[in-house]
């Protein structure tokens, strides 16, 4: 009845029969998905921290310097919103910080009237004039409508210059606040926003749909750059992909060119199917005679070995071998069976993924009170059925990358190659049987009616087949990020400990 | 919407000194001023120089605040305007535009462009591989074309009308204007935008 003893027994023996050992155990067990078990080494902010962080920069900026936040501001998005870059450059060439963004001291204006070079009237009321620190006087009308196409023109906006054709001049948050709509202030400040988070290295957006939050992250010493955001969306920090552990970035960029490329798909129709005859629709046989009768309206009857006319079709033109023709087929056929076999595995387990992650969402929010219901449990004590979820999601996302990984193998059958089969392998299968239980077992005690005297039975097997199947996966995890140098290892100690190695070593030299 | 305000404003000053520029801006149907025919005259000293290169003008809804629209509608060889379709590869025409600039200084700008040809950001690269490595016969083929296709008093009678008329003028009224002015297409052209 102790929770410890759980961990002890199941991570001990991963070839243990769970069915049999968890017999004792009432506590849950508290699984822990793979990518959990490291520290987190990120942060997830929302908007308004970031504006925090933003806000912070802006006024530091503008207290050492002793000038307005928008010359701060203005100054901060042009130099990356590095502010350290800001001071070294300020401080270090002030003049030519001020020339590079047009920021000089404002001049007033003495003339009473002024043409504005925009709507080419005479303004006479000096009122209705703003300038940008530069001192080019424009109409404030003209303004408006220079800002407003300048913001809804996008994100290039963040670095308006004065109209003034060649001026440097930075139009800032100070004009962007006098003359902007409420809705295009909103805009700019997003903008804003945007190019604070583009600039930061240690900071980029989720890439999930209408998520808004950003997730800062602090490199570590360990390769994993695993990201769970707030909104659900786990994904790697580095490329911006889905999580892919244990497969690298660079692997997980190929695979999926290789999976857009049009390119696979021709050589799959080349290769699997022929075209009609007569409408040239491609066909793929995949079973039946050589009679073949193309789809309605067409409907052309032919052999499928010729190509001929069926009625007009007699044995003697159909067995005459084209030799080229079908051998440089068969090639292309070895090399697209070979990408086949990973991509339907690939597929199948992405499937499987999102079903699972599918399937947890609806066991959070509606199944497991039913199943608290009818077994008569508390809902803190069923936890372990989303361990299990959690961890078949987990672990589906695993395997289903570890088939990229298989593809870019070489096809060799080498140590290697066996070894990652074998791992993959186990992992898989004690996958599919926790997937199994988790699903199928769960139903009866879910459509008991009552509850059932072998709950805690399934409940320690449920928990048990997610510990066995964490082990499994961490091992193939491990093994694949240090790229199989166990099998090395392994040959190596080989060769030393070969009797007479040197001999023939000195002999067939 | 185009502030047309400023398009009227920007035209009578523009054609207020022709005489000095030679630069004119025209509208090209009576209906509206979103379409213009802008001409230049070649540069002096240059292989474009005797030559009157019309220049087709769109404005879009943002004008001023977005640039115009502008091709060359007579033919030309040089790097940065292309032989097919007139296209012309400028930075105030792009991202360097501001609403301070007019028309007018656009076109200026398209007439420095014709006497300093930037090879290295062509527009056309048959024509700057020419201009770099062959410049003396890149100098013919420009003066060959400024002759063919930009010089009016080279241009038939018959296609002086075609193409007043492919502008949207009536043929009668095209013929007469052009006798009345001695054939000179870009006088005809004048006269019958401002009836």
């Amino acid at each position: 009845m102790d929770s410890e003893d759980d961990d002890l027994y199941y991570g001990s023996g991963d070839d243990e029969e769970v069915e049999d050992g968890g017999e004792e155990e009432e506590e849950p067990d508290i699984a822990s998905p793979v990518s959990c078990n490291l520290q987190k080494q990120y942060t997830i902010l929302a908007e308004e921290a970031i504006k925090q962080f933003q806000e912070n920069d802006i006024s530091e900026v503008s207290n050492i310097l002793s000038d307005s936040r928008a010359l701060a501001c203005t100054l901060l998005s042009r130099y990356n919103w590095d502010i350290s870059f800001v001071f070294d450059e300020w401080f270090g060439n002030e003049e030519k910080v001020r020339d590079s963004t047009g920021i000089s001291p404002k001049q007033k204006s003495v003339e009473s009237a002024v043409y504005c070079k925009i709507c080419l009237e005479t303004v006479e009321n000096n009122e209705n004039v703003y300038t940008a620190s530069c001192g080019h006087r424009f109409c404030a009308d003209c303004w408006k409508s220079y800002v407003a196409v300048s913001i809804n023109d996008g994100p290039g906006c963040v670095t308006m210059r004065c109209p003034e054709p060649k001026c440097k001049a930075v139009v800032g948050l100070d004009m962007v606040e006098l003359v902007a709509s409420e809705v295009d202030k909103q805009k700019y400040y997003q903008f804003l926003l945007r190019s604070y988070v583009d600039s930061k290295r240690n900071l980029k957006w989720c890439p999930a749909p209408g998520c808004e939050l950003a997730i800062q992250f602090d490199a570590g010493d360990s390769n994993n750059y695993d990201v769970a955001c707030d909104c659900g969306y786990k994904f790697c920090w580095n490329c911006t992909q889905e999580s892919h552990r244990p497969v690298e970035c660079e692997t997980v960029d190929k695979w999926i060119k290789q999976n857009n490329s049009e390119a696979e798909n021709t050589t799959w129709i080349m290769a699997f199917t022929k075209q009609c005859p007569k409408c040239h629709r491609n066909i793929e046989k995949n079973q039946g005679c050589n009679h073949m009768t193309c789809g309605r309206p067409c409907s052309f009857e032919f052999c499928w070995l010729c190509l001929e006319d069926w009625r007009a079709h007699t044995s003697r033109v159909c067995n005459t071998y084209k030799e080229e023709e079908e051998k440089s087929k068969e090639a292309t056929r070895v090399h697209l069976d070979r990408y086949a076999h990973y991509y339907e595995r690939w597929a199948s387990n992405h499937k499987s993924w999102q079903t699972a992650l599918a399937d947890l969402e609806w066991l959070r929010n509606e199944r497991i009170k039913k199943l608290a219901n009818v077994q008569a449990e508390p809902e803190a004590l069923l936890q372990f059925v989303l361990d299990a979820w959690i961890q078949i999601a987990e672990c589906r996302l695993i395997l289903k990358w570890t088939y990229a990984y298989g593809y870019y193998m070489p096809p060799e059958k080498s140590d290697k190659v066996r070894f990652f089969e074998y791992l993959q392998s186990e992992a898989e299968t004690a996958l599919e049987r926790l997937h199994h239980c988790a699903e199928k077992e769960m139903d009866k005690y879910l459509n008991a009616g009552k509850p059932l005297e072998d709950f805690k039975d399934f409940r320690s097997k449920l928990a048990g087949l997610t510990n066995v199947t964490r082990n499994y996966f961490e091992n193939l995890v491990r093994a694949l990020e240090n790229n199989l140098s166990e099998v090395e290892e392994c040959v190596d100690y080989e060769k030393r400990n070969l009797p007479g190695s040197l001999d023939i070593l000195t002999l067939s030299t | 919407m185009v502030d047309f305000a400023r398009v009227q404003k920007e035209l009578q000053e523009c054609n207020r000194d022709f005489q000095v520029s030679g630069i004119k801006v025209m509208p090209k149907g009576e209906s509206n001023l979103a379409h213009l025919l802008g001409t230049i005259p070649g540069p002096i000293g240059t292989p474009y120089e005797g030559g009157s290169f019309k220049i087709d003008i769109t404005l879009p809804d943002g004008y001023p605040f977005q640039p115009p629209k502008m091709k060359f509608a007579t033919k030309v060889w040089h790097p940065n305007i292309s032989s097919q379709s007139g296209a012309i590869c400028l930075d105030i025409l792009k991202d360097q535009w501001s609403p301070a600039l007019t028309l007018k200084t656009a076109l200026l700008s398209i007439q420095a462009l014709l006497s300093a040809p930037e090879p290295d950001d062509p527009q056309d690269a048959i024509v700057a591989q020419q201009y770099l490595r062959d410049y003396q016969t890149f100098l013919g083929t420009a003066r060959y074309w400024t002759e063919a296709f930009a010089m009016t008093s080279s241009i038939g009678v018959e296609e002086k009308v075609q193409k007043l008329v492919e502008m949207g003028f009536p043929e009668d009224l095209v013929r007469t204007t052009l006798e009345n002015v001695g054939g000179d297409e870009n006088l005809a052209l004048e006269k019958l935008c401002s009836t």
